[in-house]
């Protein structure tokens, strides 16, 4: 009780003499604490909405479409606990503000059933008494602008046009979100849909399976595929849905881990070397503590909780602001407590480590106040004595000879600000790659950035059009269709567009492109999915007629996880390819997409449907905050062991300096000297850091393009110049940092015998 | 009963290459309020000694007994909780907490020995009365001169009424003033019934003392007591026992 009364007053005292460094420290901690926490409730399932969904309408696992009502009893497959459906779906286009949206038309009973039951979020379920009206999912409905007794006009395939009525929308893990997963879904009573499609062979089966065991879906879909052999059209399961509801936080997720990752690693590097610091700084008074009755324990326990109090801290801080941002922007309901957890403990343990041994090594102090812990005495090197003979400033040969006096913490400073240059670069080089993916869409797959579809007109009409437009530099039919994967029993998608003799240029980074019918391209996604390599020979189902390819290459996908098989037209059978379902236009080098499009619909008379192709880089612009947000935390950790490396060099000197002065330096030079000492290690650390991120960046994203199924070949490094000036912000604030305690130092007069 | 009582003492520094015998055999007792000067030439051995007496450096050989208990086995920590209450330390270089004020510095000994804030505050604003330094209390000891932070220092360590008060040239780095200062409050003190034992090298301010101990190569070579009445020359001064 008194030790910890008198420690406590020696706390208090000793964080009063250094707010500012205490501070950096909390704030460092607090921001990589936050990155921690807000990258593993992105990379928890609790953040996918599909979760909760799934939970809510008592999702089926399997989703099958097929040509007529399925015959077979699906209901008896071993593990298979109920079904949903057959219900029977037809395509149409509902307009809405002049945009024409795909959507399939969902006939549900009265009484929704008791697997897959789409749960009402506003308004009422369908009801016999009102025959017109529509319940719409709801990420359709937003992106509609639908509410609650809005017209929903709708073009069946026959081009009639129906008018129903928004009476509920509803939220269902059927299917992924709209726009990402399309069409968009909509139910309507039996009878209603019979009236709008009244032609069954324009329509579809839909069917769910509930399992016993969700990890028997592979097994299960792969029975459903072999039972409705032709019948069977499509086929989908819930970790296709999960995957497409979860966007990009995994990709977020993932590069906010790995900087909370490196940063931790930094921050307690950066904690470790200011409580050495702190620690070496302090010597005397520590020793002073001893004299007075501190035991070795006690002094060591005294300063454990001093530099741990603040990480700690900082961990508090982080996990409130990590906690405050994943409510603000993902609801409340998304804060995982596991992880959580873990995090915070993990952190507090590598805080508490991190200063635990300078803690320990001041409890080993001498009790003998008198004696001064003398630097060890460096002498010049062979170099040093060259650089005096050759006449370079004396203050560069001084400094110099300062930095490597103590070896450890030379080592610890250039390391420190190594890591966080590193990660800096590679933070950079996340920002290069997505000025990549704007300024050269085409190296993304994106060649065209507008695609037309025909909507009213005819498709050579529409070809016609496409084609007359002067900013139109070349116009490539294309037609996308689902194919099912025998091995894999689910659908995939396959693009065919171009023709297989002036193909679309797709980016091709394996392999080459396809040349004949009957060659393809893969996204690594598709190749992933399949277990499939570049040359290898695979069979596909598309519509019941097989298509049997070689991949021959593989291209960069951004699109639907890379699961993308791309051909020419001509591969295709005529019965999918003619007439091609949209038009991809590759425009002039400046036209911009907006006006072409505008122009479009103007010559069409509205009848064309032209949509933008939306850039990754668009969809991935928070990436950016958060590399400003790092950056700006990474930045903290550098300055704090740039501070500790400072204050370490002013005092190992402090005794030199009289001495140097009284050789004659002039206050200039000794602030050279001092300066030079601490500013090699930066110059080293910096440019050390900044070579190993540069060197690793281009890597890192491949790998992350690989996993994610967009695949290898995205990287970029950032350019040279930003390399440069980012090397030369980072010394230049360095140096300005060391500058203002190195310039006090010099000007004090510093007695030579109290030290 | 004495307060210090010494058996043989010796300590042998062996880092270094060669082993530095810096104390050895030394054989010393202290009554209670006894003023003992230890003088000697540089490298007597006279900071060993005293360090070793209060448990900041160990010994090689031989036995220090305080307060009629045997301390020189003590771990480092039992030594440190026995210094708490029973020995004062006063340096050279004052070593003052830097991040403390005047007041905390004075304080923080009382805290660790176990007295209530209140308490220690009390005993505080006694001393620094005592030493007429009442309106620094607040000051960063940065600001204070060499005489002003060497009184503070003297109070923190008289701040728990310790057995005996250790001084390793306390008035070497001060001028001739604040050395009469500090002189003239050891002087005070003494006379209040403290045991001192003060290393200088500085034969005007062993004056002070009672008796003298001369140490010259880690060895006493002469300890005498000195008459009370002071006269010119050192023939009177010292009377050899």
């Amino acid at each position: 009780m008194s030790t910890a009364r008198a420690g406590s007053r020696w706390i208090r005292a000793d964080l009063r003499a250094r707010r500012g460094q205490a501070l950096l420290t909390v704030l460092a901690v607090a921001g990589i604490v936050a990155a921690l926490i807000t990258a593993v409730t992105l990379l928890e399932d609790g953040t996918n909405p599909w979760r909760s969904l799934f939970a809510q309408t008592d999702g089926a696992h399997v989703w099958f479409y097929t040509k007529d009502s399925p015959q077979v009893a699906l209901g008896g497959i071993d593990g298979v606990t109920q079904t949903a459906g057959p219900y029977r779906s037809a395509p149409v286009t509902v307009v809405q503000d002049g945009k024409k949206e795909p959507a399939a038309l969902r006939a549900m009973p009265t009484t929704p059933p008791r697997v897959a039951h789409p749960v009402v979020a506003e308004g009422r379920w369908l009801d016999p008494a009102q025959s017109d009206g529509v319940v719409v999912e709801r990420s359709f409905a937003r992106a509609l602008r639908l509410k609650l007794g809005d017209a929903f006009s709708i073009i069946a395939l026959s081009g009639e046009r129906h008018t129903l009525y928004v009476r509920g929308i509803a939220d269902s893990a059927e299917q992924g979100f709209y726009p990402e997963w399309t069409p968009g879904l909509a139910w309507v009573l039996p009878a209603t849909l019979d009236r709008i499609e009244p032609m069954l062979g324009r329509s579809e089966w839909v069917t769910g399976l509930r399992l016993a065991d969700p990890d028997a879906t592979q097994v299960v879909s792969q029975r459903v595929v072999v039972m409705l052999e032709d019948q069977l059209q499509r086929v989908y399961t819930w970790r296709e849905v999960r995957a497409a509801m979860e966007l990009d936080n995994r990709l977020l997720g993932t590069l906010l881990a790995l900087f909370g990752v490196v940063g931790l690693v930094a921050a307690a590097l950066a904690l470790a070397n200011a409580a050495g610091g702190r620690v070496l700084g302090q010597l005397r008074d520590l020793a002073t503590l001893k004299s007075m009755g501190f035991t070795r324990g006690q002094l060591a326990l005294l300063l454990l909780v001093e530099h741990g109090a603040l990480g700690l801290l900082g961990v508090g801080v982080g996990t409130l602001a990590g906690w405050a941002v994943t409510v603000a922007v993902l609801g409340t309901t998304s804060v995982a407590p596991v992880p959580v957890l873990a995090i915070v403990g993990g952190t507090a343990l590598t805080v508490l480590a991190a200063v635990g041994v300078p803690a320990w090594r001041g409890g080993r102090t001498p009790p003998i106040p008198g004696a001064p812990a003398a630097p060890p005495r460096g002498h010049l090197s062979r170099l040093a004595r060259l650089g005096l003979l050759v006449r370079l400033p004396p203050a560069l040969v001084l400094g110099t000879r300062d930095a490597f006096t103590r070896r450890l913490p030379a080592f610890l400073t250039a390391f420190g600000l190594a890591v966080p240059m590193m990660m800096i670069t590679i933070g950079l080089g996340v920002w290069a790659t997505l000025d990549n993916f704007l300024s050269h869409p085409e190296q993304v797959g994106q060649h065209a950035s507008l695609y037309v579809r025909p909507g009213k007109l005819e498709a050579a009409d529409a070809q016609r059009i496409a084609e007359s437009d002067r900013a139109v530099q070349s116009v490539y039919a294309g037609t996308d269709v689902n194919a099912l994967a025998p091995g894999a029993a689910r659908s995939v998608r396959v693009r065919a567009i171009g023709s297989s003799a002036d193909p679309y240029p797709f980016p091709v980074v394996e392999g080459r492109m396809y040349g004949q019918p009957g060659e393809a391209v893969a996204g690594q996604g598709l190749l992933n999915l399949l277990g499939a390599r570049i040359g290898d020979r695979i069979r596909l189902t598309v519509g019941g007629s097989p298509l049997i390819v070689r991949i021959v290459g593989r291209t960069v996908e951004p699109d639907l996880d890379g699961e993308v098989l791309s051909v020419g037209l001509d591969s295709l059978a005529a019965k999918d390819s003619v007439p091609p379902e949209f038009y991809a236009l590759a425009l002039r080098q400046g036209a911009d997409p907006g006006e072409v499009r505008d122009r479009l619909l103007a010559t069409s008379g509205e009848s064309l449907d032209v949509q933008r192709v939306v850039n990754p880089a668009d969809r991935l612009s928070v990436i950016r905050v958060v590399i400003v947000a790092l950056i700006a935390v990474l930045a903290l950790i550098g300055l704090a062991n740039l501070l500790t490396a400072s204050a370490l060099g002013l005092r190992d000197h402090a005794f030199d300096l009289a001495v140097l002065k009284a050789m004659g330096l002039t206050p200039r030079q000794v602030m050279a000297t001092l300066v030079t000492g601490t500013g090699l290690l930066v110059v080293l650390g910096i440019v050390a850091g900044t070579a190993a991120g540069a060197s690793v960046v281009t890597g890192l994203i491949d790998l992350q393009g690989y996993t994610s199924g967009v695949g290898a070949g995205i990287g970029r490094p950032p350019s040279v110049l930003t390399l440069i000036v980012a090397v030369l912000v980072a010394v230049g604030a360095a140096l300005a940092v060391a500058l203002i305690p190195a310039r006090r130092a010099a000007r004090a007069q510093v007695p030579v015998t109290s030290r | 009963m004495s307060v210090i009582k010494t058996v043989n003492l010796v300590k042998i520094y062996s880092d270094g290459a060669v082993p530095v015998p810096a104390v050895r055999g030394v054989d010393l007792q202290v009554e209670p309020g006894e003023f003992v000067a230890i003088m000697g030439p540089s490298g007597s051995g006279k900071s060993t000694l005293v360090h070793m007496l209060g448990g900041l450096d160990t010994r090689t050989s031989g036995e220090i007994w305080l307060d009629e208990k045997r301390v020189d086995t003590l771990s480092e920590s039992a030594w440190a909780l026995l210094r708490r209450k029973k020995v004062g330390f006063v340096f050279q270089f004052f070593n003052l907490v830097a991040n403390m004020t005047v007041a905390d510095n004075v304080e923080l000994p009382a805290l660790l020995a176990g007295a209530s804030p209140r308490d220690a505050r009390e005993r505080r604003q006694s001393l620094l009365g005592a030493l007429n330094l009442t309106e620094r209390a607040d000051a960063a000891p940065g600001q204070l001169s060499g005489g002003e932070q060497q009184r503070v220092a003297l109070a923190r360590a008289l701040a728990n009424q310790p057995s005996v008060l250790l001084a390793d040239e306390p008035t070497g780095n001060l001028d001739s003033r604040n050395t009469r200062d500090v002189l003239r409050l050891l002087s005070d003190v003494h006379k209040d019934g403290q045991t001192i034992v003060m290393v200088t090298h500085d034969a005007r301010v062993a004056a002070l003392a009672d008796r003298l101990v001369s140490l010259f190569d880690g060895a006493i070579v002469d300890d005498g007591r000195i008459a009370r009445r002071r006269t010119g020359t050192a023939g009177e001064v010292i009377d050899l026992r």
